[in-house]
């Protein structure tokens, strides 16, 4: 029995797509574990944050590492866009629009899980209102508001250009009109992720208070400003070619040029490499000058289990140089499973270091009458993660569906077709009209 | 010209973006923040006239003058009194919220008063020979302990029971003081005298645990649990070696404390049930006429099975005395009834609990300290008024006698006049001198004139107890780290107890982590102390400053009733 | 009609604690949540309380008998340099009085992100991860001059600013000229029954002792007290003296 795709109007011209049936069930399971999510953060909403097991002294957990890491992931977005736009490496133009919705999607994400995050979210224009100029969070406030706007507004032509949507003549010109926007808005968009990927790391590494997490730097940044942002440049492109290959596999269709993928891979190599040496000269300072001068000697960090020193050696070396290494060979960069490797190992690399940032520093005593902590997160912290995952996997699945997220694709359809009768029906179909 | 729907919007356009130049859009902007800021449920503390009023701290016989500060005459904060010659502005955890007890969940607001009275009288009626009505008073040396003694005279086969009231010891002479796990520096006595005198006395700690005494002392000497009479015994001239074996201190040690005893002397040694040496004290005036009053009876003097109506007056705190030495001395058929301020305490046994007013609610005398040499009268503020329902427990028992003694504290207090002795202190300095009664109950202190010569009484302390024998039968020794507390204590002491790991609460437990993991407890869990006077339901801390092999009780009154008379106990998961 | 320009005499308000008087009864914790209108919170256990001023037990780091202990009690440490909260709070929640150096905390202005709780090396900022709530008939003691919180904003000691206001208004009622600083007392300080606690203006009286975490360069105004060596060790993180409980938790309560 054929099974039907019943929204092939929706569907753009030329493209295969699996039956709305099948599509289905692929949502169905996303979608619940969307509303358990919506539940667990209605819970904390409506009954307050003592639904989390965040406390006094562990005042940031899950959530936040979500966000930092989330964001240093949707870096993809402004960083392909001005490797797209601004250095016109054109190859990357295959997964530009991939890249946008990853990046709508993680900042969309982390925007809503802030709003929960905090205590009192009717009150989050304060920050535009009353803003104080010395901090870092009012920084990635006004950055991160700004740049999801620019996502969104990046976003509508991807959303416009759908099949139906053409057929109205005012989005049409509308769309047309945005096309022409498309230089400033990465320009733009690569000037606000410079400062809040670099502010997100500014909020750690101005700690005085915390010297596992401070660090000098310049004026008023600290090193972990820079290097953030590096870190998020570096995965940015891994975490769209690991996406990219994930979605290839899951849909069973060759979405991009193996070149393309190979060029994220090598552009992700080179910024991970310059990253790992960033990285450690900034380690290096850190365990031989900033913390001995605030009264901890680095290694003294390290003594208080689970942490060891492992964590460090994992983030750098086996997380951030092995990736680079896997990256910058010629022979295993050939290879699609060793560039989703390395990307994997990339991506953990980030996320790593952006919970070392946040949660092994609260876990750190301050005091010397301080215990170290353990902290742990309810049932009702990880619905709200899972929420935004769920969140994450549903809007971009309707995206692959209904929109041309990869401009290669029909062509690679077209040069191996892959045809089953469903197929077949659907272009009678499609010709028929 | 034609109005058109083009020109409405261009005027309501127009005219948004004109406000934006005005203050308006500005202004109302903050305020979309009220409801942010006006959280329903968040209440809104009431304004009004403040004023001051002066009284004394009803929650211990120290009754540490108190200066509460009253919004439209509710008290909402409560402070020392600087210039008291005893206090001396001092208020401790417990008196600093005094002014909570009145709206304490579990406070008392009803009890079966016409039942309960009606089984007393027809109890008292058919007393058999041998059979006594008994009051047993838990904070003797007030007026009222005069009006229940009175009562016991006039009723058939009275009894009055209380604890020793009228010594006290002279810690301003002493040079040296030892103390067997007394909390010396924390609630005992009159907390701002002892730290007046704290310059004059080497102060030598002797328990299992660090207390918070023990942190401030001299020197502590941590002495194992349930060797208390082994040391004194040593230090009093007997065997060293044997001490040294049971204490686990070394002989040079108890050899120098012996000494410094000697030596530097006047030398004080505090038990938790008395002191050595231990001086008479008067009481403070009374009418002549009352002294046709029974006196007080020692509870352990009292045959078995003897009491048949028993009146428990724990209306205002004291020491509880456990019910596993109070139950045999009662008939099968004994009418218990306990006037108190929550179930806890007595009320768990007595047949009929009934709500008596709280602190500050009643006027009520306040005996002196352990460590006033000389007699005090003062009165306990009454800072707002009881509830309807409240029952007088001095106006049951003198009713059940037919006495009337409404107006005792007032006859009382005019005795105390016309002795003649004793000065006054006035806090508030607006009365005049003469009008005695008035002063007091503007919060003044009477305190008599020192006797010249004080007789000496020697007391028992530091007696091994009945159940130090049995060692093996329980695995934990007891060691009590707050000082007596009463049945209510402010929810506000959540900050001390549950927020902090600072003190025990009136049901909290500490022990050593290997005797919680024997026992198969951890931090924060709920378990049951069980000792040969009966079982409580404590909250378990563990501890790693406690010994093994000891348990860190808190000073509620279940906690009192049943670790009082026992050393022993173990705790088991529930 | 002239404006003349008045110069404040600023104050510096802060505090000297005795460790060696203090024997940690908690006085001063009860004494501060009266004051300033903080509910019980029994259900938070010792981590999601609200204790503006803590008294933490230390000790010596030495084993059974040899064992000795102290107690601090910690509250804001009201930073001279550079406070590291009102550095980091995005909405300048945080507002540091010139004319009495108090780092002052506006729980109306919060929005509860609780970023300076990460900052703050002293933990001395609490967040009410409740709606406040007392028992019935127990809003009757609460204090009219401190206004009450509501859930999901962070709050901390002020030294007990509204009786700084209420010590302004005596002394404007009593004519003295505004200009000068006024003399008050916070509430932790009037209870402590041993005077481990006294609050003082560091412009008028020059104090001694040693502060928590001097390397960090904040520049508290707690001034700690003690004849203990190893008491003004602790002051210190981590701890000069060796001792092997560093390797997993730590040992101390409170």
């Amino acid at each position: 029995m054929v099974e039907k795709i019943r929204d092939q109007k929706l569907i753009a011209r030329g493209l295969r797509r699996c039956s709305t049936g099948r599509f289905a069930l692929w949502i169905v399971p996303w979608a619940v574990l969307l509303v358990f999510g919506l539940y667990s953060a209605g819970l904390c909403l409506v009954k307050g944050l003592n639904q989390t097991n965040m406390d006094n002294r562990f005042a940031f957990g899950l959530w936040i590492f979500l966000d930092l890491a989330v964001i240093a992931l949707g870096a993809g977005a402004f960083f392909t866009g001005f490797l797209v736009y601004i250095l016109k490496i054109r190859e990357l133009r295959a997964v530009i629009n991939s890249a946008v919705v990853i990046g709508l999607v993680c900042y969309s994400g982390a925007v809503a899980v802030l709003m929960v995050d905090v205590g009192q979210p009717l009150r989050a224009w304060f920050t535009f209102w009353y803003p104080n100029v010395h901090s870092m969070l009012t920084e990635v406030t006004f950055c991160i508001t700004c740049y999801l706007t620019v996502l969104a507004i990046e976003y509508l032509p991807i959303v416009l250009k759908n099949r139906r949507l053409q057929d109205v003549p005012s989005f049409l010109v509308f769309e047309f009109q945005l096309h022409k926007l498309t230089y400033v808005l990465a320009g733009v968009g690569t000037f606000l992720s410079f400062f809040h990927q670099g502010s997100l790391g500014g909020l750690y590494g101005v700690l005085r208070g915390r010297p596992f997490a401070f660090r000098e730097g310049i004026f008023v940044w600290p090193s972990t400003f820079f290097l953030f942002i590096v870190s998020a440049a570096a995965v940015g492109p891994s975490f769209i070619l690991l996406t990219t290959w994930l979605v290839e596999k899951i849909s069973r269709k060759r979405l991009v040029k193996p070149e393309v993928l190979r060029l994220l891979g090598r552009i992700s190599g080179l910024m991970l490499a310059f990253y790992v040496m960033l990285k450690t000269v900034d380690t290096l300072i850190w365990i031989n000058r900033t913390s001995p001068e605030r009264g901890f000697t680095a290694f003294e960090y390290y003594s208080w289990r689970p942490f060891g020193t492992w964590i460090l050696f994992a983030e750098i070396v086996v997380f951030g140089l092995l990736p680079s290494l896997i990256y910058l060979t010629p022979r295993l960069r050939a290879r699609t499973g060793w560039l989703a490797a390395a990307a994997a190992m990339a991506c953990c690399g980030v996320a790593l270091n952006r919970f070392v940032m946040t949660v092994q520093t609260l876990a750190l005593p301050t005091l010397s009458f301080d215990r170290f902590l353990s902290y742990t997160p309810s049932w009702q912290e990880v619905g709200t993660f899972l929420a935004v995952v769920a969140y994450g996997v549903l809007v971009y699945s309707f995206s692959f569906r209904y929109f041309r997220l990869f401009p290669e694709e029909r062509d690679l359809q077209d040069a191996a077709p892959e045809r089953n009768e469903a197929d077949l029906d659907a272009e009678l179909v499609s010709a028929g009209r | 010209m034609t109005t058109t729907r083009r020109n409405l919007f261009k005027l309501a356009g127009g005219a948004a973006a004109g406000s934006l130049l005005t203050p308006a859009p500005w202004r109302l902007i903050t305020d979309t923040a009220l409801l942010s800021e006006n959280w329903p449920g968040v209440p809104r503390p009431k304004r009004g006239e403040v004023s001051y009023r002066f009284g004394n701290c009803a929650l211990c016989t120290a009754g540490c003058a108190v200066r509460a500060r009253c919004v439209a005459g509710q008290p909402v904060a409560l402070a020392g009194v600087e210039a008291h010659p005893l206090s001396r502005g001092a208020l401790c955890t417990y008196g600093i919220a005094g002014h909570h007890l009145p709206y304490h969940p579990a406070r008392l607001r009803q009890g079966p008063v016409a039942e309960a009275s009606a089984a007393v009288q027809s109890a008292i009626r058919t007393l058999r020979p041998n059979e006594h009505c008994a009051v047993l008073d838990l904070r003797p040396g007030r007026t009222a302990s005069w009006t229940y003694r009175r009562a016991m005279a006039s009723v058939r086969n009275g009894m009055y029971l209380a604890s020793e009231s009228n010594t006290a010891v002279d810690l301003a002479s002493a040079k040296t003081v030892l103390s067997l796990g007394v909390p010396v520096l924390d609630g005992w006595g009159t907390p701002g005298n002892v730290w007046a005198l704290r310059g004059g006395f080497h102060l030598i700690q002797a328990e299992p645990v660090e207390s918070r005494t023990a942190v401030m002392a001299d020197l502590w000497l941590p002495i194992r649990a349930g060797s208390e009479a082994a040391l004194l015994d040593a230090v009093r001239g007997g065997s060293a070696s044997d001490a040294a074996a049971q204490t686990g201190l070394s002989e040079q040690q108890i050899a120098s404390l012996a000494r410094e005893l000697r030596e530097n002397g006047p030398s004080l040694v505090l038990d938790r049930n008395g002191a050595s040496p231990m001086i008479a004290r008067r009481e403070a005036p009374v009418p002549e006429e009352w002294k046709k009053a029974v006196p007080a009876t020692q509870l352990a003097s009292v045959s078995e099975e003897s009491i048949r109506v028993l009146l428990i007056d724990e209306s205002m705190p004291g020491e509880y005395l456990p019910w596993s030495a109070i139950q045999p001395k009662l008939t099968s058929d004994c009418v218990v009834v306990s006037f108190a301020w929550s179930k806890e305490g007595y009320g768990r046994q007595a047949r009929f609990t009934l709500p008596a007013a709280v602190y500050p609610e009643v006027v009520d005398d306040i005996p002196p300290a352990i460590d006033s040499p000389a007699a005090m009268f003062r009165l306990a503020a009454a800072l707002v008024a009881p509830p309807e329902g409240m029952v007088s427990p001095t106006g049951f028992i003198a009713g059940l006698a037919g006495i009337d003694a409404k107006n005792a504290l007032q006859e009382r207090v005019a005795a105390i006049q016309k002795s003649g002795r004793g000065s006054m202190f006035d806090p508030s300095g607006a009365a005049k001198p003469a009008d005695l009664w008035k002063a007091l109950q503007a919060g003044a202190t009477w305190i008599d004139d020192r006797e010249p010569r004080a007789s000496v009484i020697s007391t028992q302390i530091a007696s091994p107890l009945a159940d130090d024998k049995n060692r093996s039968s329980a695995p934990l020794a007891i060691a009590f780290s707050e000082p007596r507390a009463a049945a209510l204590v402010s929810p506000l002491m959540s900050k001390v107890t549950n927020e902090s790991g600072l003190r025990l609460g009136t049901h909290g437990v500490a022990i050593h982590p290997s005797d919680a993991r024997g026992a198969g407890l951890a931090e924060g869990s709920r378990a049951r102390l069980e000792t040969a006077s009966g079982f409580v339901t404590v909250d378990i801390s563990v501890d790693d400053t406690v010994p093994p092999g000891v348990i860190q009780v808190g000073g509620g009154p279940d906690l009192q009733n049943v670790c009082g008379a026992n050393r022993r106990g173990r705790v088991v998961a529930l | 009609m002239t404006s003349s320009k008045k110069t404040i005499k600023a104050a510096r308000y802060g505090m000297t604690i005795d460790i060696d008087r203090c024997n940690g009864c908690g006085a001063c914790m009860v004494a501060c949540a009266v004051e300033n209108n903080i509910p019980p919170v029994p259900q938070g256990g010792d981590r999601k309380g609200l204790t503006w001023i803590r008294v933490y037990k230390v000790d010596n780091g030495a084993q059974g008998a040899d064992r000795r202990s102290a107690f601090v009690p910690m509250l804001c440490q009201q930073c001279g340099n550079e406070a590291p909260c009102a550095h980091v709070c995005p909405q300048n929640a945080v507002e540091i009085d010139p004319a009495t150096g108090i780092v002052g905390q506006m729980p109306e202005r919060c929005l509860g992100c609780r970023y300076c709780m990460a900052a703050c090396p002293y933990h001395a900022r609490y967040y009410n991860w409740w709606d406040p709530a007392w028992p019935a008939g127990m809003e009757r003691t609460l204090n009219p001059d401190v206004a009450p919180r509501m859930r999901g904003v962070v709050e901390k000691c002020n030294f007990c600013h509204a009786r700084w206001h209420a010590a302004r208004e005596q002394a404007a009622a009593d004519g003295k000229p505004d200009t000068e600083p006024v003399n008050y007392v916070p509430a932790c300080a009037e209870a402590c029954p041993t005077h481990a606690i006294r609050f003082v203006d560091l412009n008028q009286t020059s104090v001694e002792g040693f502060r928590m975490l001097e390397k960090l360069g904040t520049e508290p105004k707690i001034f700690y007290q003690s004849k203990r060596d190893w008491v003004r060790q602790i002051a210190e993180a981590p701890r000069p003296t060796a001792n092997g409980s560093k390797q997993g938790k730590e040992a101390s309560r409170g």
